[in-house]
């Protein structure tokens, strides 16, 4: 089978010697290995572009392309920030235990540190601090780390005088574990 | 039994005859150096035409370009009011820049009288919004201000902002801007 396929190449072998005939195969071999040189850096250089444009910090950062993902961090840190930065006087052990499962690293060192400074104060004053946040914004979303802009109301009451309202805003850092998105670092700005 | 036959004129071939198994490989490493290009070229395709990637790629040109808006209005030199508005007028559209044409020759008197400089810089800045297709855009600045009087006293005072984006011949620009209420008492 293989003779009769190559039987009409080799004709014009027979009637030009041999030399042509290795020409045309070195001709082959050329081709071939063009075609495969070709062939493997256009697929590298593919590879490559294709790992460029998923991995630049644009594309990385999932802020608002995954909605789900951007609505639950933004309603967890919110929703802990209001439960951490509102106490009553007769409540304010209920501040710090939500504390514990809001606030890790060192967010939860300075909320622990700011309130045995406080806490005496409050008591003492009958001090009333209800805390809502107002605005979200998810800067960076990256799988299980977050950081946020909230932008916080405080209305603040002492005894029984006037309340007053105090606005803040605050950059969080955020990291999801156990099911829900605990907030590790907090910057007032 | 052709094979035979032809023998005196495979033996001119001989060196290719030899090579065959050679070519047999060259040609299978080329399919599959085909296959590999193929699938390479496929996933380069489908990354290139994500678009949730051009998506994330929009909000953040509209972020960047938001934040320096921002930044920009709440820049102004009593010594260059000129440069300082005509900032303001590119970097708005739509209502907001209606505003500040309409009331540029009122501003630019009382910042010449008052002699501030004043200056800004965002602290923070998160889109909160994004309507790729109609081109719009809210986002939330957290914002530190510097004015400096005539008696180079400065005073520092953040801000937090509001602002509301529209894209005009593929550019973001600001057309609203405000104080994030406090207390629920709208003021922008």
């Amino acid at each position: 089978m293989t003779a009769t396929r190559t039987a009409p190449e080799t004709e014009p072998a027979t009637t030009e010697e041999t030399g042509p005939e290795p020409r045309a195969s070195r001709w082959r071999t050329a081709a071939l290995a063009t075609a495969l040189t070709a062939l493997l850096l256009g697929g590298s250089a593919f590879f490559y572009a294709a790992h460029q444009l998923r991995t630049t910090p644009s594309a990385r950062n999932q802020a608002l392309t995954d909605t789900a993902a951007t609505a639950r961090v933004g309603g967890d840190v919110g929703e802990g920030l209001a439960r951490i930065f509102s106490y009553t006087p007769t409540s304010s052990d209920a501040a710090e235990r939500s504390a514990g499962t809001v606030l890790a690293g060192r967010a939860a060192r300075q909320y622990t540190e700011l309130f045995a400074q406080v806490r005496e104060t409050l008591v003492a004053q009958r001090v009333t601090l209800s805390t809502q946040a107002v605005r979200t914004g998810v800067i960076e979303l990256d799988g299980d780390g977050a950081r946020l802009l909230v932008f916080l109301d405080q209305v603040s009451r002492r005894d029984e005088g006037a309340p007053t309202t105090a606005a803040a805003q605050l950059t969080v850092t955020a990291r999801f574990q156990d099911d829900r998105w605990v907030i590790t670092d907090l910057r007032t700005r | 039994m052709s094979g035979r036959r032809e023998h005196p004129m495979t033996r001119a071939v001989r060196p290719r005859a030899g090579a065959r198994p050679v070519l047999a490989a060259a040609l299978g490493l080329t399919l599959v150096a085909g296959g590999f290009a193929a699938w390479t070229g496929q996933a380069w395709y489908a990354a290139a035409h994500d678009d949730s990637a051009a998506y994330a790629a929009e909000r953040d040109r509209a972020l960047a370009a938001g934040e320096q808006a921002v930044q920009n209005l709440n820049t102004l030199d009593h010594r260059q009011t000129d440069r300082g508005l005509d900032l303001w007028e590119s970097s708005t559209t739509g209502e907001l820049h209606r505003q500040l044409v309409d009331g540029r020759e009122e501003f630019e008197g009382q910042v010449k009288a008052a002699k501030t400089v004043t200056t800004a810089r965002v602290l923070a800045g998160a889109v909160t919004e994004l309507d790729d297709r109609a081109g719009r855009a809210r986002l939330l600045v957290a914002l530190r201000v510097t004015v400096t009087t005539p008696d180079r006293k400065s005073t520092d005072k953040d801000s937090r902002m509001l602002g509301e984006l529209t894209r005009t011949d593929g550019q973001w620009k600001l057309s609203g801007l405000g104080q994030a209420p406090v207390g629920g008492t709208a003021t922008g």
